[in-house]
């Protein structure tokens, strides 16, 4: 499994990255409405502003990210189309959910983060914990 | 039916920080995480206790026996390096003055046994060599680049370039070249035509920690081991770095060691050995885990770990029992994490047939690939 380097620049101006942000959040909201959840977590994955230090970015993509994985109900079912170039980062944002102590979204992400765990292992985690370059 | 890979398993203490072999192999070498080092000799079935070298003051963090000069050399977190020379039954220490103001954390003797390299947590890396006048060794210290401590070496087949790995996550070549021991040949002139301390290379992959650099046999391709559960292969380091990325299913890995030139082993925190190979493009994937174990009990890993979670949350699952049982023991050879992996025997076609593993359990353990690895070249 080779790293994939899908990732913006950290030099991109912060006004770019929280108006793609809000493109990403209308589309998905498309997507939510047309019964795509597993596509619409996709999209919020996609392009997330990893390397930027700047929290507000951060915390708009996670509130979009959030949205997307709070629709999920067949959580198997979202296993079977997730590629596995996403594992990595959506562990990173289960993690950010179970920080919030919010019991609805701690549910979900444990629910997830039990599959994720099945079909990633034990490593995908440890990236999580280890990247301190690559935040959400 | 394929036998298992572990050919012999022995333990030698509660926990062993490193090992090294004797040329011929009838001898080990050990550190029993404390400030000695244990020599052990085969006798007919069982393993003594021959020598202990007590000299050090603290863990003794790395030992590396020279196959042909048949000498030891051992660093110490005391800060100390000794040279134990061989003089009938005993072993006879030469102190090295290293200059260090904090721990040494590795060594290796070089191909030709003229040089030795020291990683220390001083971030720097002690290059020895023999001066025949003074009868002693003089330490070349490269102060420059490492941001944190040096966590392992490998050199190069041409005895000039070292690899190192470092806290700082970083993978560096150095040149060691030194006037009046190494000499200005024929071969490779890049190498020769360094100067001391030369940076030839840095490579940034890992954001973490990295570990157990090594070198292929031919050093073409350069291994080494992130502590975010990846592995790095990396081709032509010196012109034109090309590398890959490999992120691993599970723990991380420890140390490294090329089988052949398209096989290599991880071994880590899994307490199993990965075999890792490349095919016919140099694609590097997993293969497998050399050990064998027992079936995985009935609560798996992952769901053991989100009950856990789940407690934390106060979120009750309700299906398994009121407690959490602890891991299984796994069954394999090792039960902690191996933290040293050793070639032993090369089969005639160069490539490595035995290697051994120590680790946090205090086991020693012998493999054997014969009839478990194919090697195509």
């Amino acid at each position: 499994m080779a790293s994939s380097a899908a990732y913006p620049d950290a030099d991109e101006n912060l006004e770019a990255i929280i108006s793609r942000i809000e493109q990403k959040s209308r589309k998905i909201e498309t997507l939510l409405k047309q019964s795509k959840p597993v596509e619409a977590l996709k999209t919020a994955l996609e392009g997330s502003p990893l390397k930027t230090r700047d929290e507000r970015c951060k915390s708009a993509n996670w509130i979009v990210v959030h949205r997307a994985m709070m629709a999920i109900r067949d959580v198997d079912g979202m296993f079977n189309s997730l590629d596995p170039e996403y594992y990595d980062i959506l562990m990173k944002y289960l993690y950010r959910g179970l920080s919030t102590g919010d019991r609805p979204t701690c549910d979900q992400c444990l629910k997830i983060h039990e599959k994720l765990t099945e079909k990633a292992g034990l490593g995908c985690i440890l990236r999580s914990l280890a990247d301190t370059v690559n935040t959400v | 039916m394929a036998a298992t890979a572990a050919v012999a398993i022995h333990q030698f203490a509660e926990c062993i920080t490193c090992h090294a072999w004797s040329p011929d192999q009838s001898m080990i070498a050990f550190c029993p995480n404390n400030n000695e080092v244990h020599i052990y000799k085969l006798f007919t079935d069982k393993w003594e206790k021959l020598h202990v070298l007590a000299k050090h003051d603290q863990i003794v963090s790395g030992i590396d026996w020279s196959r042909s000069s048949n000498k030891i050399v051992t660093v110490s977190h005391d800060r100390n390096s000794y040279v134990w020379t061989q003089e009938g039954s005993d072993w006879v220490p030469t102190l090295v003055i290293l200059k260090l103001n904090r721990a040494a954390l590795c060594v290796q003797w070089s191909p030709k046994e003229n040089k030795f390299a020291v990683g220390s947590g001083a971030k720097s890396v002690c290059i020895c060599y023999y001066e025949q006048e003074n009868n002693w060794w003089i330490s070349k210290v490269i102060r420059k680049r490492h941001e944190s401590s040096v966590t392992s070496l490998a050199w190069h087949p041409n005895n000039i370039y070292l690899a190192t790995t470092s806290t700082d996550g970083k993978c560096r070549v150095f040149s060691t070249f030194i006037k009046g021991v190494d000499t200005r040949g024929s071969q490779s002139s890049t190498a020769t035509d360094s100067k001391f301390g030369e940076q030839i290379a840095q490579l940034d992959l890992s954001s973490t920690w990295a570990f157990g650099v090594r070198w292929s046999a031919s050093g073409k391709t350069l291994a080494y081991a992130g502590h975010n559960s990846m592995i790095y292969f990396v081709d032509e380091v010196e012109l034109a770095p090309a590398a890959q990325n490999l992120a691993l299913r599970d723990l991380p890995l420890r140390d490294v060691l090329f089988v052949s030139e398209s096989v290599a082993i991880g071994v880590g925190f899994d307490c199993n050995p990965m075999i890792f190979a490349a095919d016919d493009t140099g694609l590097w994937s997993f293969v497998r885990f050399l050990d064998e174990r027992k079936a995985t009990p009935s609560t798996s890993k992952a769901s053991q770990l989100s009950e856990a979670l789940g407690k934390l949350y106060g979120q009750s699952k309700g299906t398994s029992s009121d407690t959490v049982e602890p891991s299984k023991p796994r069954g394999g050879a090792h039960e902690n994490c191996i933290t040293c992996i050793v070639p032993l025997t090369k089969g005639r076609d160069g490539t490595i047939k035995r290697f051994s593993t120590s680790g946090l359990d205090g086991k020693i353990v012998v493999w054997d690939l014969e009839n478990h690895i194919t090697m195509a070249k």
